[in-house]
């Protein structure tokens, strides 16, 4: 809504700046968005909240200013010349054959009117609103529009067969061609202006007219439809129809039944001003939808349980009888001013449907009043506050992949369906979108990492070759009709593990270093256990299962080389996805259960064993065979080094292995650990067919 | 026989001394040995060597005359051995200290340019990740609302219209809607209730009171998505915290209070605030809150002359909708509106961390490109 500083100066004697009202008018409550110069005078663009119709035009912005600079606001009471012999109501029938969508329909008819070019002063008025002039009938209304805040639509008189209006509901596929040229299909829901037998549409009421009957130079008769249209109704057929109009906006929103009357009138004595011509006497008013204006009730006792700070009598009454509620002491105290006790009773006036509730009359006093007048205090809490209840397992998690060198990131999870498809799980029902801005954004991502490899991409192409990234979030799925949101964490990373530097040679990321970074985060959760096997999506030679207590939560690994090839990514890409719910509960349950171990007193020592083992024996197999002689002094078996290649005969590899002893009750002795070293050794070559090899 | 480098190695008896006499020519040639080998001590590791050399606790030469010529020694000889070592033992240790001193005062300077760190060089670089800027933000959110009793919760992103709008006061149709236009799931035929993603954090409101009794103080850090072309300023996927605090005696001024205080700590406390009447269906009266312009101080106008082009001249730069919590949303809980009130805020995230930190293209928080990752440890 642009607001022409000289035209709100018709109706209310405001003499501060435009700069100046514009901000109290901001503290007021309507929301400015800018100031212009124009060549017509200053502009203040105001955004008006959809719960304020009323403040669509001029007059309504000037009652604004009147109650904020209590000046008096000049009445709107158009008397325009009529007719002495002839009458609207022999000239034109309007008939509403769907109240519930059209609540009051007015019809004024000007005989004789000469259509032509509008007058400078009326066109700059226009202008500096935003409007394109037409012509003076058409103009009159677009500015009794802008003053009043009421839309009209000007009808060629001569085209309305039988000079007869009906108001119905659309029938169903109804067509009707629009002033704008396109022509629309309709429904029921949609309220028509037909005429004749009420068979052919000239327009959908509160939108927009049709074009068979619009106003053109060579009209000289007008019909004047001023009329009141159900919001709802309005709202629905704007979306249905994807038709927003300045009409369909103020009706929308809610307009004024008063109002509907009182506009035409100020249109019929601007027509006249303009185009001359004779206005016939009255006026054709259908309204069935006429009602008692509300009596709404404001007490002092409910503004300060609610605004928590007084507001002066004179204030309250001024405030919103400037408003036009009509404010009334009804309380027993009435003569005492500022008693705990005051009541007023309001009335509602037609202007503000949206204006009910006693609250609705406290939000009106409080902006008047000026909100900076409630002092603001900070109000004790009554209990403690809690942390959301993995807060703290989310935190540690986090804090150690950044130490561990990955950076946090958020991706978008809308994504392509063929992407989602490469990552997703067999038989799972992703979350689709029934209207995607685009159709590579069309499914919610059904897995964590499926949107890894497009950040990992996104660096890559930027000359940034070694990346490691995480995410927590969460992948969106469907059971049925039922979505199901799980908290999850995905790591991507490419490039080297340790770059060249002064003081170290460098070396490339490989699946050992995720799966360490990985095993630091499990240290948490009292270790992950790792299974043979993974999805599709990982290198089947290089992934792995994640386990916690024998729950599966993620896998990882080495991107397979079929989808790193159709994603063209040219670096070797590790990645690995984790569900966050069982880590966060085996982490809380983790550290509740951990307690003081107290540290052995006795030295430890190590024994070295260098084994030839046949390719396809595990480390676990290893230490599982070692275990297996429980030797209670042993605390750790632990992987050395590892070779294959010369002097290893193939099928084999060189495995040093490492046994540390250790015993919580006395220094071990040589024979001891001989016996040990002797007990491994055989257990070794008979279980696994490992050899010593001389070192 | 022996040479001096090991006579301390062996006994006084082996080395042929039985008078005490012969005692102090032994103690002045160690004295004299201690006195050569001093000078070469002129770095840090030569001098440590040579402190162990002569007194180490395991085999330096004060050890081994103790242990090789004072304990066994005769009772006649004791007595010497005893007053030689101790001014021998002085002497060492006064001497050593002064040494140290000599070295790090850098008296042995052509030793230390060579041994001394290139403080200009880099360490091992060890790679360090870093907290997504938005993570940050809402954290400290989070921690400035903790701290005046709000308990933080989640909740979906997935949401039916019933929580994202209808129990917000929004009924279908309202015009309230035509600013949230929303992203719809593609369900199977016939499924109820419609699933949309959640415009808003709001929803969590009504989740919140359903599930609890006033006193409620919570707020909610979430995703939320509009159908929004993406430019700058716009994504259609971005974050908001909302706050929601209900009890039997919650006012207008504790609202502008609490929010109030939050601005202060988070933008600092030089930041001016101010609340302008507005309108959600949600709450009544509902406010936009307004931060004094950070960018130019609250003046409007830019340094460089002209006016300021973050707050359009204004000096005040829209920082979030809010306001007392409408008694209609309470009818949806079963609170009961003439007992309970209190209010509500939502506030746009990357927008906050846009204002704080001058980022002016709110898709480098979705783009994840390292290089802004790392300025934000
Ligand atoms: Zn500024």
């Amino acid at each position: 809504m642009k607001i022409v500083y000289n035209w709100l100066r018709d109706f209310v004697g405001v003499t501060a700046p435009p700069d100046e009202l514009a901000s109290r008018l901001a503290l007021s409550g309507t929301n400015i968005s800018g100031i212009e110069n124009g060549a017509h005078g200053a502009v203040i663009d105001a955004e008006v909240s959809s719960n304020r119709p009323d403040c669509l035009g001029h007059y309504g912005i000037a009652r604004e200013v009147s109650a904020v600079y209590k000046l008096p606001l000049k009445p709107i009471s158009p008397k325009p010349q009529e007719s002495v012999a002839a009458k609207a109501g022999d000239a034109a029938r309007v008939e509403i054959q769907s109240p519930e969508l059209c609540g009051r329909f007015t019809a004024r008819v000007i005989r004789g009117a000469k259509i032509q070019p509008s007058p400078q002063w009326l066109k700059d008025r226009l202008e500096a609103s935003g409007v394109a002039s037409i012509n003076n009938v058409v103009d009159a209304s677009n500015y009794v529009m802008l003053e009043l805040g009421h839309a009209l639509h000007a009808f060629d008189y001569d085209k309305v067969r039988d000079h007869r209006i009906v108001v119905r509901r659309a029938k169903p596929s109804e067509k009707l061609r629009t002033l704008d040229g396109i022509e629309r299909t309709l429904d029921p829901g949609i309220c028509m202006i037909c005429d004749g037998d009420g068979s052919r549409a000239v327009g959908i009421g509160g939108i927009m007219g049709g074009a068979e009957t619009e106003i053109s130079f060579s009209t000289k008769n007008v019909l004047i439809e001023c009329a009141w249209f159900d919001p709802i109704a309005i709202r629905r057929a704007t979306r249905i129809l994807k038709l927003h109009t300045e009409a369909s906006t103020r009706f929308g929103r809610g307009a004024d039944f008063e109002m509907a009357e009182l506009a035409s009138r100020r249109c019929a004595e601007l027509i006249l001003q303009l185009a001359g011509g004779e206005l016939l006497a009255g006026v054709v008013d259908v309204y069935p939808g006429k009602r008692q204006p509300k009596k709404i009730l404001l007490t002092r006792a409910e503004l300060l349980r609610v605004m928590g700070a007084d507001v002066p009598d004179k204030q309250i009454e001024s405030s919103l009888s400037a408003l036009g509620f009509a404010a009334v002491r009804v309380d027993q105290n009435r003569g005492a001013e500022g008693s705990l006790l005051a009541a007023w009773e309001c009335t509602q006036p037609s202007w503000r449907a949206e204006v009910e509730r006693e609250i609705d009359l406290i939000e009106e006093v409080a902006r008047i009043y000026g909100l900076d007048k409630f002092p603001p205090r900070l109000p004790a809490a009554r209990q403690g506050a809690a942390r959301l209840p993995h807060y703290e397992a989310e935190t540690r998690l986090r804090e150690r992949l950044i130490g561990l060198g990955y950076c946090e990131i958020l991706t978008i999870p809308h994504v392509a369906e063929d992407r989602d498809a490469l990552f997703r799980p067999p038989d799972l029902q992703p979350a689709r979108l029934a209207n995607p801005l685009s159709e590579k954004a069309n499914v919610l991502k059904s897995t964590g990492i499926v949107t890894m490899p497009a950040a990992l991409e996104w660096n890559l192409n930027r000359g940034q070759r070694n990346v490691r990234l995480f995410e927590i979030g969460r992948h969106y799925r469907l059971h049925g009709s039922e979505s199901v949101e799980t908290p999850i964490l995905t790591i991507g990373t490419t490039g080297e593990a340790r770059a060249k530097g002064l003081y170290d040679t460098p070396r490339d990321y490989s699946f050992a270093d995720l799966k360490g970074d990985l095993d630091a985060l499990g240290a948490l959760a009292g270790g992950f256990t790792w299974n043979e096997g993974g999805p599709a999506w990982l290198h089947p030679a290089r992934r792995g299962r994640v386990a916690l207590h024998n729950e599966a939560i993620g896998e990882a690994g080495e991107l397979t080389l079929r989808i790193a090839d159709q994603l063209k990514l040219r670096q070797e890409i590790f990645l690995a996805e984790l569900q966050l719910p069982s880590l966060y509960a085996v982490i809380r349950a983790a550290k509740e259960s951990r307690k003081y171990e107290p540290v052995p007193r006795f030295p430890a020592v190590e024994r070295d064993f260098s084994l030839l083992l046949a390719d396809g024996t595990h480390f676990s197999d290893v230490a599982a065979t070692v275990r297996s002689l429980n030797i209670r002094e042993i605390v750790f078996i632990e992987a050395i080094d590892l070779y294959r290649g010369k002097n290893v005969p193939a099928g084999q590899y060189s495995l040093l292995i490492r046994v540390t002893f250790q015993s919580r009750e006395t220094t071990l002795t040589e024979a001891q650990l001989t016996d040990f070293s002797a007990r491994i050794v055989a257990a070794l070559e008979k279980q696994l067919g490992a050899r010593l090899r001389a070192s | 026989m022996s040479t001096p480098e090991n006579k301390t190695a062996l006994p006084l008896m082996h080395l042929g001394v039985t008078r005490p006499e012969e005692l102090a020519p032994l103690f002045a040639g160690l004295r004299g040995r201690f006195d050569e080998e001093c000078a070469w001590a002129c770095d840090d590791s030569s001098w440590k060597q040579f402190r162990d050399a002569w007194l180490g606790r395991k085999s330096g030469v004060l050890t081994q005359i103790t242990e090789n010529w004072l304990e066994p020694a005769t009772i006649e000889l004791k007595r010497v051995v005893g007053q030689e070592l101790n001014q021998l033992r002085a002497h060492v240790e006064s001497k050593i200290e002064e040494r140290r001193k000599a070295i790090e005062a850098g008296a042995g300077e052509a030793a230390s340019a060579r041994e001394r760190v290139d403080l200009s060089l880099p360490g091992v670089i060890r790679p360090i990740g870093s907290h997504h800027l938005i993570r940050q933000v809402f954290q400290q959110i989070e921690d400035i609302f903790f701290s005046i009793g709000f308990s933080v919760v989640e909740g979906p992103e997935i949401e039916t219209p019933y929580y994202n709008f209808e129990a917000l006061n929004i009924p279908e149709f309202h015009p309230v809607r035509d600013d949230m236009d929303t992203f719809y799931l593609d369900l199977p035929k016939g499924a109820t209730p419609p699933l949309l993603l959640r415009t808003h954090t709001s929803p969590m409101q009504i989740r919140t009171m359903e599930k609890r009794q006033p006193p409620v103080r919570v707020i909610v850090p979430g995703k939320v998505y509009r159908r929004d072309n993406p430019d700058a300023t716009h994504s259609f996927i971005f974050h908001q915290v909302e706050g929601l605090a209900v009890d039997t005696d919650i006012t207008f001024c504790d609202f502008t209070g609490t929010i109030e205080y939050f601005v202060k700590q988070f933008f600092g406390p030089g930041v001016k605030t101010r609340f302008r009447p507005s309108y959600f269906p949600f709450t009544e009266p509902s406010v936009e809150f307004d931060g004094s312009c950070i960018f130019c101080g609250g003046r409007g106008s830019a340094a460089g002359g002209g006016i300021c082009s973050k707050c359009k001249g204004s000096g005040w730069i829209e920082l979030f909708g809010a306001g007392m919590v409408d008694p209609a949303v309470y009818g949806f809980v079963k609170y009961d509106p003439k007992k309970v009130s209190g209010f509500a805020f939502g506030m746009g995230i990357d927008r906050l961390a846009m204002l704080k930190y001058g980022i002016d293209d709110i898709q480098v928080f979705f783009q994840n490109d390292v290089r802004f990752l790392r300025q934000f440890p």
